[in-house]
């Protein structure tokens, strides 16, 4: 694949935004990812606007909403969707508009505005992005799906409630020192444990956010990535891989086998290891989701990620820190945007410029972003020269 | 006195003995596969078998595509399975959401149902409510025995109970 770097990082702050609509969150990642580049918009060549939910929108083509406000016209844009995926597909999509030749220079855009609707509807909604015919109507929500992995990985590796807490704990941390996080409060292991239960045995503080937030990345081709920037970081591996759309019809329920193929594919295509990854944001949107990307990713022997959290390893300064930007637990988790915000983060942290939150010399960063109930993942690699 | 649902749900006897889609999902009346509610009215759970491969689905599906072929023969399969997982949950979507109660200063107590998925036939999962069973006396590989089950408001469902 001919190379691509990301030359702009620009995050909106993430949370119950009723102070702005849709394509003004999106404006302001956009605004923050041009000045982050140091071009005008119009050397931007297309556009990829990643937004998993009408539903949410509250309309058809909500892209065109955004595409409209940031005054793109006449150049193309292309909207995609794998609901909390979409962030990191719409990455991979902008990446093979580069790689084809088709553009030099693409906007990569993940916004979502979730709290528009009320909660009860917002569950709705992300409950049938399981399967609408044959769960939901057993009243499904997605902390029930992901309660159901917990429970099977408890049963099978005696993982325990005190390691999922653990992990939000963690989140809840690195959340408190990050200014675009929607909870910028620490926790401790009692307030976690003693949170009231959403889905057997998930509690409050095992759940990512319902969340409005956008983020927004500029990518190019090697000349231009050249031109644009001083700290290219150039994405060495994109994995993409889907398994089937119901939680029984997987052939594990201990593990993502979608994040597993993906990470495969994305470790071949950059040529480096679980090993060799300096600093990882991965698909929180539950705690268990959490120690199941541990596993997938090769951080730990399958059944060993609830003891990786409870040996800190997964802190700055432990073996592989995680989701040191808070993670979808603490700084949110605007479905469209998650993905964007994660390679956000891992530019920040390759680039050095992660505040008290870097992690040394991090020079490979990896994405793990999960769509459905891990119905699609991508997988991304960073690395800087 | 009690009251039979049909007087309420008209619909449900509407069109002879034959069940809508829309008895056992939420939101989907029309499918290929109708005659699944039929079947589970009546205490059979059936998958459907492709003729060609034999692959064997259930849920029921119209097509099979590992051979990108639609005719398929309709099998009955057992009921019961080991539980694989479970949950219970807590906080609902918007279907099931408990409304605030028209009585002033009155509040409701919900305690919901637990919810799992048996494996029965080795691979096919059947998913249902544990209304018998207490959460916290679930295990998983416990075994299980799925049946249809008519709600008061007479829509179909599956209930998963210990044998």
């Amino acid at each position: 694949m001919k190379k691509v770097a990301v030359v702009g990082i620009g995050h909106g702050k993430f949370g119950v935004r009723s102070d702005a609509s849709l394509r003004e969150l999106a404006f302001e990642a956009v605004k923050a990812c041009v000045d982050d580049a140091g071009i005008p918009l119009k050397e931007v060549d297309s556009m990829v606007t990643g937004i998993a939910g009408d539903e949410f929108a509250l309309g058809l083509q909500p892209s065109a909403q955004v595409h409209d406000y940031i005054g793109f016209h006449p150049k193309p844009n292309f909207r995609v969707e794998g609901a909390c995926a979409t962030g990191s597909i719409a990455l991979r999509t902008g990446i093979m508009n580069v790689a084809s030749g088709l553009a030099d220079v693409v906007l990569v855009v993940g916004v979502e505005k979730m709290t528009e609707v009320p909660t009860s509807t917002a569950t709705e909604i992300m409950g049938k992005a399981g399967d609408s015919i044959w769960e939901y109507p057993f009243g499904t929500t997605f902390p029930g799906y992901y309660a159901m992995i917990a429970n099977a990985h408890m049963a099978e590796y005696g993982t325990t409630e005190e390691q999922l807490a653990m992990v939000s704990v963690k989140n809840h941390y690195y959340g408190s020192l990050n200014p675009y996080a929607q909870m910028q409060k620490a926790i401790d292991l009692q307030k976690a444990l003693s949170s009231f239960t959403v889905a057997y045995p998930l509690k409050l503080y095992d759940c990512s956010l319902i969340t409005d937030g956008a983020a927004a990345v500029i990518i190019a081709s090697e000349e231009k990535a050249k031109a644009i920037s001083k700290k290219p970081v150039w994405i060495v591996g994109s994995g993409l891989a889907t398994d089937t759309l119901r939680l029984g019809d997987r052939r594990s329920l201990t593990s993502i086998l979608a994040a597993r193929e993906a990470a495969r594919i994305a470790y071949k295509m950059a040529g480096v290891g679980p090993s060799d990854i300096d600093v990882a944001t991965v698909h929180d949107c539950f705690t268990i989701a959490e120690i199941v990307a541990y596993e997938d990713l090769g951080f730990c022997e399958k059944g060993e990620g609830g003891k990786l959290i409870a040996a800190k390893e997964t802190y700055v300064g432990g073996r592989i820190p995680v989701n040191v930007d808070g993670g979808l637990k603490s700084k949110g988790h605007p479905i469209g945007a998650t993905g964007v915000s994660m390679a956000i983060e891992i530019t920040k942290q390759l680039r050095g410029e992660a505040g008290e939150r870097q992690v040394k010399n991090a020079e490979i960063g990896l994405a793990h972003n999960v769509g459905g109930t891990g119905q699609v993942v991508a997988v991304h690699i960073f690395r800087r020269e | 006195m009690s009251v039979e649902p049909d007087r309420w749900w008209p619909f449900i006897s509407s069109g002879g003995n034959r069940m809508d889609f829309k008895n056992f999902s939420l939101n989907i009346a029309q499918t290929k596969v109708n005659r699944f509610v039929d079947e589970l009215a009546a205490g059979k759970f059936m998958a459907t078998v492709c003729k060609k491969c034999g692959k064997k689905y259930y849920p029921p599906l119209a097509d099979c595509s590992n051979c990108m072929q639609s005719d398929m023969e309709w099998k009955q399969i057992s009921s019961e399975g080991k539980l694989v997982t479970f949950t219970k949950i807590h906080v609902p979507p918007e279907h099931f959401a408990v409304r605030q109660p028209l009585m002033p200063f009155s509040s409701i107590q919900f305690e919901p149902c637990p919810i799992g998925i048996i494996a029965v036939e080795g691979e096919l999962k059947i998913m249902g409510w544990i209304p018998k069973v207490d959460v916290k006396k679930i295990k998983v590989g416990m075994k299980l025995k799925a049946s249809p089950f008519t709600l008061p408001d007479g829509k179909l469902t599956i209930v998963l109970e210990p044998m």
